[in-house]
């Protein structure tokens, strides 16, 4: 009875993905049965009192399709474009006039993941290339969850090849490898609240030293476990819902962390959105970092580092992100996120002195579909 | 700086790591059993747990490129999965 | 020492994991591992799944059903015998219920004449995220509306997605957990037996 046809059922399943708050996932371990495209632009600026640093521009995209309904793969591919001066040590900026370098990075991986009943195991692969630095990576991620879907147990397990060749020649074909073990617990709690638990242990061999660093001279490997917990719950009263995340680092080199972030995710009539977000990160510095003066406490065959990034700071990340939802499935972002480091933020006190404040800025602009 | 002086800074900034992870541990856990009590929802109750807002992984292409920028920026990072590669921004 | 023999047919055997030569020293940690090893595999025998001692499965008669639809009308599975009716539980934030419901369309009209009454029982708690999902994909079959729950819990829903085929007498003949496109073409042909179609 042609006549009482309705749409193209096309049509109309494209409609409905326009639903606001139905995602590609219901629930992690769901099969996505829509797949989508997304487009990212990232802006980044960092600079120091009384001086410009480094400019990034990273466009990147990202595709999850499934192909059927138990297999989905999923891919991204990043370009970064990287200018401007970095320090040779601790705030001295690299460059006769302080103009610094010019770089760029190109990054792919694609993953592809198989659904069973109970269970799905996740295969992938990564490719990074520098000038000088190339990295090659393969994971596997197998999940397991109970009946109710309540819970799943997350075991993953990742291997990188990492080649540095420097320029001039002075430093060639060195190698790092990784080995990264993670063991993560998904735990649905309530209606309306989740947690996740990781633990992630990683050991590297190789070569970490900066080459582009006076003095710096690190330790052949490196040992980090790490701990991060998340939680999320939702408030159905004011539609609004919370996350919240901690993680705690143990670093072999000594840079031991905490991380607390909190965000509260508030949606908005006529399809807009808004997160504001606060993050802080406190590190210890590494057992090899000394301060000012550089070359202080240097000794010969001993590990060395002035590279600030391994000093003892704390950090704080404000950040907000707006979204809007439109039709046919297409939805816009705006990231914004301010950063500054300061030795004397450090929780505990103890910061690493003799240091200017490091800070940054991003924005990121994203535009998504989904099909 | 004397031994006992600098032995006493040390004594004092581990013991502020100490309590700094029990209350974090503590803020945690109270997050777990306050605000939420332990009631696994039935299939049909699942409805908040499809929104965006309520996945950790909801948005990739952000996540991977806010945690390369933490990355190239701290000492340590890690602990939201495994397998991303690395890049020369160490 | 201590080693642990089993006696069986006349010869004595040490299973490899029981009969272990061991020093007291070592002996308090390989108890503590035998214990964490069989603690581990009771919770993993454990999560795996205890079956309920009962469940809607095919076979057992239907739970009751009695409902509202749109127009607040009492729609009631009780008032149904003699007809074949397929019940299905969806909710507008549901993905593969995007799919399930041209499909349960195509089906009402193939096989409404036939005797066969499609029972869409919506979970939402809010009527409005039902209504904007019926508006984009407007439905052929009843539907009528549970926002509590007990007809879901009654009918034992294991995930979402779930459906029911219940013959004329009242039983339940099938059960599916969730919409998959591999799974429609037997789907219906159950239908088509319960209808005693061929």
């Amino acid at each position: 009875m042609a006549a009482t046809r309705g749409p193209r059922p096309g049509a109309l399943l494209a409609a409905a993905l326009t639903l606001p708050g139905v995602v590609p996932q219901a629930v992690a371990q769901s099969v996505p049965d829509t797949g989508y495209i997304q487009f990212k632009y990232l802006d980044y600026r960092d600079w120091q009192p009384g001086a410009r640093r480094m400019r990034v521009e990273n466009p990147g995209l990202f595709v999850l399709k499934p192909l059927s309904e138990s297999l989905v793969i999923e891919g991204s591919l990043v370009y970064d474009g990287m200018s401007g001066a970095s320090p040779l040590y601790f705030n001295a900026l690299s460059g006769a006039s302080g103009e610094g370098v010019t770089d760029y990075r190109t990054a792919g991986d694609v993953r592809l993941t198989k659904y069973f009943d109970r269970f799905s195991i996740g295969v992938g692969v990564a490719y990074s290339h520098e000038r000088d630095y190339i990295s090659r990576a393969g994971s596997i991620e197998v999940r397991t969850w109970t009946a109710d879907k309540n819970r799943t147990y997350a075991f993953g397990f990742a291997g990188s090849a990492d080649r540095i060749s420097a320029d001039e020649g002075a430093v060639q074909g060195e190698r790092k490898n990784v080995l990264d073990f993670l063991f993560g617990i998904t735990q649905v709690l309530s209606p309306t609240s989740i947690v996740q638990s990781n633990i992630t242990y990683s050991r590297g061999h190789g070569y970490f030293t900066d080459p582009y660093k006076l003095l710096d001279n690190r330790p052949d490997h490196r040992r980090i476990l790490a701990w991060l917990t998340r939680y999320n719950e939702h408030f159905p009263s004011r539609d609004g819902t919370l996350q919240l995340a901690y993680r705690y680092i143990d670093d072999s080199f000594g840079a031991d962390s905490n991380m607390l972030e909190v965000a509260w995710v508030q949606p908005l009539p006529h399809g807009w959105s808004v997160r504001p977000s606060l993050r802080y990160y406190t590190q210890k510095s590494a057992f090899f970092y000394f301060g000012p003066p550089v070359g202080s406490g240097l000794r010969p065959g001993e590990p060395y580092t002035a590279d600030t990034r391994l000093s003892a700071f704390g950090a704080w990340t404000p950040g907000i992100l707006v979204a809007k939802q439109l039709d046919d499935g297409w939805s816009v972002d705006l990231k914004l996120e301010y950063y500054e480091q300061r030795g004397s933020w450090r929780l505990g006190g103890d910061g690493s002195e003799g240091l200017l404040p490091f800070s940054a800025r991003w924005i990121q602009v994203g535009v998504t579909k989904t099909f | 700086m004397s031994s006992s002086a600098s032995a006493q800074r040390w004594a004092c900034a581990n013991l502020k790591m100490k309590a700094l992870r029990i209350v974090v541990a503590g803020l945690v856990i109270a997050a777990l059993g306050g605000c939420a009590s332990y009631a696994p929802p039935q299939a049909w109750e699942k409805q908040y747990l499809a929104l965006p807002a309520m996945q950790f992984d909801a948005d990739k292409l952000d996540a991977k490129n806010i945690q390369h920028v933490y990355f190239s920026k701290e000492g340590s990072a890690g602990g939201y999965g495994v397998g991303g590669g690395g890049c020369g921004c160490n | 020492m201590r080693t642990a023999r089993i006696v069986f047919a006349g010869k004595s055997h040490i299973p490899p994991f029981v009969g272990i030569r061991l020093d007291d020293r070592q002996w308090p940690r390989h108890n503590a591992n035998v214990m964490k090893t069989l603690v581990s595999i009771a919770l993993f025998a454990g999560w795996l799944g205890a079956a309920p001692a009962w469940a809607v499965a095919a076979g057992e008669a239907a739970p009751s059903l009695a409902l509202p639809n749109a127009a607040g009308q009492e729609v009631a599975l009780a008032k149904m015998r003699g007809g074949v009716v397929y019940v299905d539980f969806w909710a507008s934030w549901c993905g593969p219920c995007k799919r399930s419901f041209p499909w349960m369309n195509e089906m009402a009209r193939k096989y409404g004449a036939q005797g066969l009454t499609i029972v869409a029982v919506n979970v939402d708690k809010k009527r409005e995220d039902a209504d904007r999902f019926l508006k984009l994909l407007p439905a052929e079959f009843t539907v009528v509306f549970d926002p509590v729950g007990t007809t879901p819990a009654a009918w034992q829903v294991k995930s979402m997605p779930s459906s029911y085929l219940v013959d004329a007498e009242g039983k339940v003949v099938l059960v599916e957990n969730g919409f998959k496109d591999e799974r429609k073409a037997d789907v219906e042909q159950r239908i088509r037996a319960a209808l005693g179609m061929r």
